[in-house]
């Protein structure tokens, strides 16, 4: 029998894609395997991102202007036992979190963005800087000197607690959403965009503060007042910086310069979480690498027994789990692609359709760059 | 006792062949016998007397007296590094081949076969009982490669039947004349190592001699067969290829080469230095041109062998010690890369540069026989530490005095050594994993086991030397010395 292989242009999968949206169907192909992979692996996320959620806050909330805070990972549980495994490393790797922090940091976006560059966030940090230093004239002295190095900090710090609430909802939302799974009430892809979508409107306008306490004093660094929102200031800039942008996903595209893999537009490089290679996962350093090593221990039984039938059974196991959950996240930007459109995509107004694509097509240009039409075992003709 | 390492293979061979017997039973019995005959090495180290410059163990009794055939055995600080080292590739050949593999009678009574015959012909101190066993293991090697080859095996096989068989014409034809020559009625190696023959004579025969065993070795420009050979052979038999037969080559010309014919020798020992660096240089050259992973250690085995003629054509006491330690860690390393491209093969089904990318990734990939490989390719690049590294260390520093020019050339084919072993490293091992590639299959650790045990003494003779180096070093001085 002879097999043809078919490869069709970038505009062809616009249309098909914007197509499928309109449907109320999600960027990734409804499949049982692909139902149980994702609800799976959000499942063991949900667990990671309580944790990492709780860290986040604990060092925003506690370590803030501290210079060397060594114990930031034990979440205020120092002792002996504790310190010994995370020495051996069976533990569970904050540094992924502080790296999505980071990332949202550098790629900024959003009013949190806007907000810490404000002179209210500045003269709050200022009260808190020397009513901290209270004490310390050193520090005082250092301050005035580097006027730039604590609000910095604080800056960073108002990151940690705006991830650690964006991430503390979106836990809810997985584990819940793998509750559903289990009583039967999620049946196909589109059900779990659904849950999703719903969760993140549900909570969309949840206002996102920060407040310190400095003996028995407290200090709003992000007051209620700032109008800052769960949606629009956390959520869009977490999308944007580590699904789309990531440095946190830095370092998972290799590539072989002699087998010319270096395109000649560096501009071409993308490192955001859909557009991951899974293959390097399992190399040293690299971020995600940490974020799988982290859900494999939170992992369903059904998910494992999956893996376990694979040819490498669990030998390749972080793959497989970054496989999934780059799935997972396609089911996570459909559903902030469904909740930030202009119009409602099912719309039958031909103006809000024309406007609805519009807004489409500049999403789809994004992201049929990145895994998605391998995920959906579609092939792209080079020419596009 | 010398008997029992060339009849326990026989009679398992004709056990495994002749009899019924189920494929994992025939494996089990070869099993057997290849850690018997190991085990019968091992004692036999313990008993040889590494100051003893003759032959140690001998056995001498009338075969066809009429043709002046005795079955006259011994071993010497020569023959018996490389006994040992047939016992034990036998082993991991027969280790490291599939346990699914067709016509397993067929396979293992050849594969004794084989083992038996080039037992036969390190331990022969008769030059037509030598000759004998030296034709007889091109038998089964034909059939190996022929049967269980790949997809050009019967190309393959009549070419190295052809080339290797006119090796032996010519061998046989430098003995008959030796005997006619000398007047003898006897084929004793130490009779006829009684004569001095004036030069002209010794030219005469030792020409025939050095074309014979320069196809078997091989040097350039009689090497075409062996490429072909161990591209299509399996990799078990690629293994005893480059780690046993190719050494009755090289052995051949230290033992009857410079052993019979010492002032011819010594006479042509400028040209065959400068054979020598060509067919390293062109052996390398070739490797680095080469898009089969195994035809890159193939080629390489080419260069490395060249060093053992350049060594030889020294013919100092330090680079005949030399000549015997490369030979040692050419069977040591190239039978560990070949048993590591064949584990590549195995597990992907390829072994193109030009496709295959990205094998050590930790997951996905096969990321402890990368890792082999770049040790692999560190000890055949001569990294200090390694057996590699001695052995060419030697053959340097015993042939630089004698030899300038073509020993700098040599050591630029070392050089070149790295060049295209890393080309194959950084193409097939770095970067992304192929796209489109199957799944690999992990490679369970039972399956590197004998990549692990030739590791581990590429290893220990390169930190511990003198292992080796005691067994041939009295035997050196007396094969220069006419000891």
């Amino acid at each position: 029998m002879v097999s043809t292989e078919v490869k069709r242009s970038k505009s062809y999968f616009i249309d098909e894609y914007i197509a499928r949206l309109e449907k109320g169907d999600a960027l990734l192909d409804d499949t049982p395997q692909n139902l149980v992979e994702v609800v799976g692996i959000l499942k063991s996320y949900g667990v990671v991102l309580d944790a990492y959620s709780v860290n986040l806050c604990y060092i925003a909330d506690t370590q803030f202007l501290k210079l060397f805070p060594f114990f930031k990972y034990f979440n205020g549980d120092v002792n002996t036992k504790k310190f010994l495994k995370f020495l051996w490393h069976d533990r569970i790797n904050y540094e992924y979190a502080e790296y999505c922090m980071k990332a949202m940091f550098w790629h900024g976006g959003g009013g949190l963005d806007a907000y810490v560059d404000t002179p209210e966030f500045a003269a709050a940090t200022e009260e808190l800087i020397k009513a901290y230093f209270k004490y310390n004239p050193l520090m005082i002295g250092l301050h005035k000197a580097f006027k730039d190095f604590l609000p910095e900090q604080m800056r960073q710090m108002a990151y940690y607690s705006g991830l650690g609430q964006f991430w503390r909802v979106m836990s809810d939302i997985f584990i819940n959403l793998s509750d559903s799974y289990d009583r039967g009430e999620i049946k196909c892809i589109p059900d779990v965009v659904k849950f999703i979508l719903d969760g993140l409107v549900a909570d969309a306008a949840r206002p996102i503060t920060y407040t310190v306490k400095v003996r028995d004093q407290e200090y709003d660094i992000l007051p209620k007042s700032a109008g800052l929102t769960f949606l629009m200031d956390t959520g869009v800039p977490y999308v944007e910086a580590v699904f789309f942008r990531g440095t946190p996903f830095r370092g998972t595209v290799s590539y072989n310069a002699q087998a010319y893999e270096i395109s000649y537009d560096l501009g071409m490089f993308n490192y955001g979480a859909l557009y991951a290679d899974p293959l390097p996962i399992g190399g040293a350093g690299i971020p995600p690498t940490l974020l799988m090593q982290d859900m494999r221990h939170f992992l369903p039984d059904y998910l494992q027994d999956i893996y376990r039938q694979n040819v490498r059974g669990e030998g390749d196991i972080r793959i497989q789990i970054c496989e999934s959950f780059q799935k997972s996240m396609f089911c996570v930007t459909t559903a902030a692609v469904q909740g930030l459109a202009p119009h409602p995509l099912n719309t039958e107004d031909s103006e809000e359709q024309m406007a609805n694509r519009k807004y489409l097509k500049g999403w789809l240009n994004r992201i049929l760059e990145s895994q998605i039409l391998k995920v959906n075992n579609q092939k792209t003709a080079e020419v596009s | 006792m010398l008997s029992a390492l060339i009849l326990i293979p026989f009679l398992a061979a004709a056990i495994v062949g002749l009899t019924p017997l189920k494929g994992t039973i025939c494996r089990n019995i070869a099993l057997v016998t290849a850690v018997t005959t190991l085990g019968i090495n091992i004692v036999l180290g313990f008993q040889f007397d590494f100051q003893h410059p003759g032959w140690q163990f001998a056995q001498d009794v009338p075969w066809i007296e009429w043709i002046g055939l005795n079955y006259h055995l011994g071993i010497d600080g020569l023959s018996f590094p490389l006994l040992l080292l047939n016992s034990l590739l036998t082993l991991i050949a027969i280790i490291s081949t599939s346990q699914g593999i067709q016509r397993p009678r067929l396979y293992y009574a050849m594969l004794l076969l084989l083992s038996g015959g080039a037992a036969g012909a390190f331990l022969a101190q008769d030059l037509l009982l030598f000759f004998l066993f030296y034709e007889l293991e091109i038998v089964p090697l034909y059939f190996l490669i022929a049967i269980w080859g790949g997809a050009k095996k019967g190309y393959a096989a009549m070419k190295f039947l052809l080339y290797t068989a006119l090796s032996g014409i010519l061998v046989l034809a430098s003995f008959l004349g030796l005997v006619w020559l000398t007047g003898e009625s006897t084929f004793d190696y130490q009779t006829l190592r009684e004569h001095t023959l004036p030069l002209g004579s010794q030219l005469f025969l030792l020409a025939p001699l050095l074309i014979g065993v320069f196809i078997k070795i091989p040097i350039f420009p009689f090497h075409t067969w062996l490429p072909d050979a161990h591209v299509e052979a399996s990799t078990p038999i690629s293994v005893l290829l480059a780690g046993v037969l190719l050494k009755l080559g090289t052995y051949a010309l230290l033992r009857f080469g410079v052993g019979l014919f010492l002032e011819g020798w010594v006479y042509l020992a400028p040209w065959l230095a400068v054979l020598a660096s060509i067919s390293a240089l062109y052996g390398a050259s070739c490797a680095i041109a080469q898009t089969d992973m195994k035809k890159v250690v193939a080629y390489s085995s080419i260069a490395h062998m060249a060093y053992i003629l350049l060594a030889a054509s020294a013919s100092t006491r330090l680079s005949m010690t030399a000549a015997v330690f490369q030979m040692v860690s050419h069977g040591l390393i190239s039978a560990f890369l070949f048993l590591l491209v064949g584990m590549v093969y195995k597990k992907t089904g390829s072994r193109d540069v030009n496709y295959l990318r990205g094998l050590l990734n930790p997951e996905r990939g096969l990321p402890v026989t990368g890792g082999m490989m770049i040790l692999g390719v560190m000890a055949s690049s001569g990294l200090p530490g390694m057996v590699g590294f001695i052995s060419e260390f030697l053959v340097f520093r015993g042939s630089i005095a004698i030899f300038p020019i073509p020993t700098l050339l040599c050591m630029v084919g070392t050089g070149l050594t790295a060049v295209y072993f890393l080309l194959v490293i950084n193409k097939v091992f770095f970067g992304r994993l192929t796209v489109g590639l199957p799944k690999i299959p992990p490679v369970k650790w039972k399956e590197h086991a004998p990549a692990f045990v030739l590791l581990l003494l590429i290893f220990a003779f390169g930190l511990k030397p003198d292992w080796v180096t005691h067994w041939s070093e009295v035997q050196a001085i007396a094969l220069l010395t006419g000891g």
